[in-house]
This record gives structure tokens, sequence and C-alpha cells, in this order.
């Protein structure tokens, strides 16, 4: 039988949803009533343009940072129950600056380190109920225009991965995240497992 | 710290009690005039009097710190009545309700969590940014412990309080070239949520100081509020983008 994914978002999570192996039989709507794996990357548009935070009106800083914070809440309450009847794996991917910041994405660093937090908090109590979670940390290429990206990586002096290149959100970074869900990783919960081959090496 | 902020002027947020108010007396001592920010004036008042006893400057601005308009007052306020703006202390946030999984949390409560962590840290920022160029200030945000372990009890106050240090790190980064710096505190200190709580429990605060290598909980105004100081002052003047846990060694493993 297939193991059941809800992936949540676009972009990074379009490219995860589409690296997952055939085991997964993915939805991109909470209704499920049962969930192997759960990925969130539900990160908007104006959170990942470069914005003084000045330049931000109050109606931009909901969209960018907030909402999607209160989303990411919402869609936790709403998995808990799908996750522990499978005894499955809740993913959330992170951008890097929300470890390192990165001028202009205030919103998208309180975004990511806010769900990142998130993770370890529900391993924390969910860990009885059989469920895992986990933050899984990307380099800002996941998230930004390429040569927004190649900005944050030059303003932290970062422009040679050791192993060569940055993953691949597909073919690269989808393996992991289905590993976390794997029997072989039940051992490992509340994780910030890093992805961007060995770029930052932070914390 | 005599002396150490003479001429500075500050706002601190949820200043009427607990951490915001010994930080806001400790800014004091040391020589700043202090805005006490605070959504209800039967704290606020008395602070800011308490604060003016001992021959030091304050005032008393009632704010609600996820209101727009609130915000942008405390901050006319500040300039108009202590004649500009140095520091930014944002301490506010609402109560963070009882214990309880993540699935059993008030959706008021996360709602009002949210206004007042992250919301705020953004109007303040909006509002204070013009000033604190002006005068090459900074701002301290208060954080937790818990927003960078996690909490299983309290997991959207955590969210919130990561999400606050995400957001410090890339002000650092974005306010550093205006000669802004930007730093948190994570304390653990007595506020009156947890004096109901050891109240409450009575071997809680034994427990509590049993597992901190300096055997006791920080007192807001002399344990956390030097840091403030310093935080705040030209000592720290190379230091932005940065966390200092105040918690007599309790989270070692942060």
């Amino acid at each position: 039988m297939a193991r059941r994914a809800l992936i949540v978002g676009a972009g990074a999570a379009d490219r995860i949803a589409a690296g997952l192996s055939a085991d997964f039989e993915v939805s991109r709507q909470p209704g499920a009533t049962e969930l192997d794996l759960v990925v969130w990357a539900d990160y908007p548009a104006i959170a990942c343009r470069p914005t003084p935070i000045i330049d931000l009106t109050p109606n931009d800083w909901d969209a960018a940072c907030d909402a999607p914070l209160r989303s990411a809440i919402d869609l936790a309450r709403a998995v808990h129950e799908p996750l522990a009847a499978a005894e499955g794996t809740i993913a959330f991917l992170v951008p890097l600056m929300a470890s390192a910041g990165g001028a202009g994405y205030a919103a998208l660093a309180g975004l990511g380190e806010g769900v990142r937090l998130l993770a370890k908090s529900l391993a924390k109590t969910w860990g009885t109920d059989g469920i895992t979670a986990h933050a899984v940390t990307l380099d800002p290429h996941a998230f930004l225009a390429a040569g927004d990206a190649a900005g944050i990586a030059a303003d932290n002096s970062l422009h040679d991965p050791p192993l060569g290149r940055i993953p691949d959100d597909r073919d690269d970074v989808a393996p992991i995240i289905e590993w976390l869900a794997s029997d072989t990783a039940r051992p490992l919960t509340g994780t910030s497992l890093v992805v961007d081959g060995g770029l930052w090496m932070p914390g | 710290m005599s002396g150490l902020l003479d001429g500075k002027v500050a706002i601190v947020t949820g200043a009427g009690q607990g951490v915001g108010e010994g930080i806001a007396r400790a800014l004091a001592g040391a020589g700043a005039a202090v805005v006490i920010a605070a959504r209800r004036a039967e704290n606020g008042e008395p602070a800011a009097a308490a604060i003016r006893e001992r021959g030091q400057a304050a005032s008393f601005v009632r704010c609600d710190v996820s209101v727009e308009a609130d915000v942008r007052a405390a901050v006319d306020h500040a300039v108009n009545e202590h004649g500009g703006l140095d520091i930014v202390v944002h301490n506010a946030v609402s109560p963070p309700g009882p214990p309880a999984h993540v699935q059993d949390v008030d959706p008021d409560v996360i709602r009002a969590q949210i206004e007042t962590s992250t919301t705020a840290t953004y109007l303040f920022a909006r509002a204070a940014h013009v000033h604190l160029v002006a005068r090459g200030g900074s701002m301290i945000l208060l954080t937790s412990p818990a927003g960078m372990e996690g909490s299983g009890n309290l997991p959207v106050y955590a969210t919130v309080k990561g999400a606050q240090r995400g957001i410090l790190k890339s002000l650092a980064r974005e306010w550093g070239p205006d000669g802004i710096r930007v730093n948190a505190i994570a304390p653990v200190a007595w506020t009156p949520a947890m004096t109901t709580a050891t109240e409450a429990n009575p071997t809680l605060q034994a427990r509590l100081e049993a597992r901190t290598p300096l055997g006791k909980i920080g007192d807001p105004e002399t344990d956390i509020g030097p840091v403030a100081v310093f935080l705040a002052s030209d000592m720290a003047r190379h230091m932005t983008g940065q966390t200092m846990a105040v918690d007599g060694g309790r989270y070692l493993g942060l």
C-alpha cells in the first residue's frame, strides 16, 4: 500500500513532491485521515523578495511573516491526528537565513526560524504519539531567485560548497526527507538537518 | 553602571511589571530617560513613578504593542518628551496560556502571541528606525530559551520567540550599515507568571534552582537589567545579531 504524503507550499515544495519515490501517494491539501509524511514549505513570494523592513506595510508584513506563521501552526494542529494514526513524520523546510540572517529578509527569517522552533516543540510532545518532527535547512537557492540567493552567499563569503554543488531539491533533498520518514530514522526527532552540500555549516 | 547611558532615551515595552520593569529600572539607573510603554496604566504609571522617586527620568505611555498607532505614539512620546530615541527594548508578550500541546492551544492565544511578538517587533522596527539611525541607537528583543530549544508545554510561545531571533539576525545585517545594533536577551527570571507558578506549586522553585548552576532564578532588575544596560551601551558597540542567555547557566546546551 502506498504511503501518504501531504506537501504544503510551492517552489521547493513542488520539487520535493516531484522527487518523492513511487512509494508515496502525494496530496497537496489536508484532509487525509492517515498521513505518513507532511512537508511544509509554504513561503509566500513577498517574503522571498529582498525588501528593507521599513518599506514593508503592515499588510505586507502580515502576508510575508505573520499569516504564514499562523498557517504553519494551524497545519500542525490539523495534521496531528492523521500523523498519529500512521505514526508519521512532519518536516518543515527552512531557509538558512533563519539561522544566519539576511538583509532584506527579516520576514522570511522570522517565519523560517519560527517554524524551525515549531518543529522542535512538536518533537517534544508528539513523540509519545509516535510522530517525529524535523526542520530541514536548505541553502537560500531553494527559496529565492537565483540572483538574490547569490547575493546572500556573497554577503557571507560563501562560494564553494565542499561537495562541489548545492543539493538539488528534487534529486537530493527529497530522498533525505523520505529517509527521515523511514523506519531507519525513527530514533531521530527534533533535528535541524542542514542539507546544503556543506556550504554553511552553521551553529 | 551609573552614567553608562547618560543622555540616552529608551522605550521599554511591557515595563509595567516583571522583566520589562526590571530592565526599565536598570536602564534608568544607568542614566537613561525611560519610557514605560505598557498596556495598562495601573501598572505602567506606578512603574514610571517609582523610577522618578529615585530621582531618575521616566514617563508612562499607554501602548498596545500590536497596534500600529500605539507604537507610533510611543515613539513620538519618547522624542517629544525626552528629546530623541536611542534604545528600544521590546519585552512585551501576551500571556502564553496554560501548558498545552499545539493542537489544544486556544486560537486566540495563537493570534495574540504572534501579534505581540513578530508583529510588534516589525511595528517598532519600522517606527523607530529613523530615530535610531539619527543617534546610532540599538534595539533589544526579549526572547527566551524556549525560542532556541523549543517547548513542549508552550509550543506557540517557543515558535514566536524563535521567530523573533530570525528577525533580529536579519535586522542586524540590514541595519549594521546604518550604525544600529540589534541584539536579544533570553532570560530566566522572576516574572508575575513565574511567581504564580511557584505559589501554585511549592516544590517548583526548589526544582528550578537545583537545575540551575548559579542556583537561583534571576532578578529582573539586578540580574537581567545589567545585561540590557551593557547591550544598550557603547561597551557593546561591536556586538550585533547576538542572543545572550541570562539564565544562571540553566540552558547550557543552546
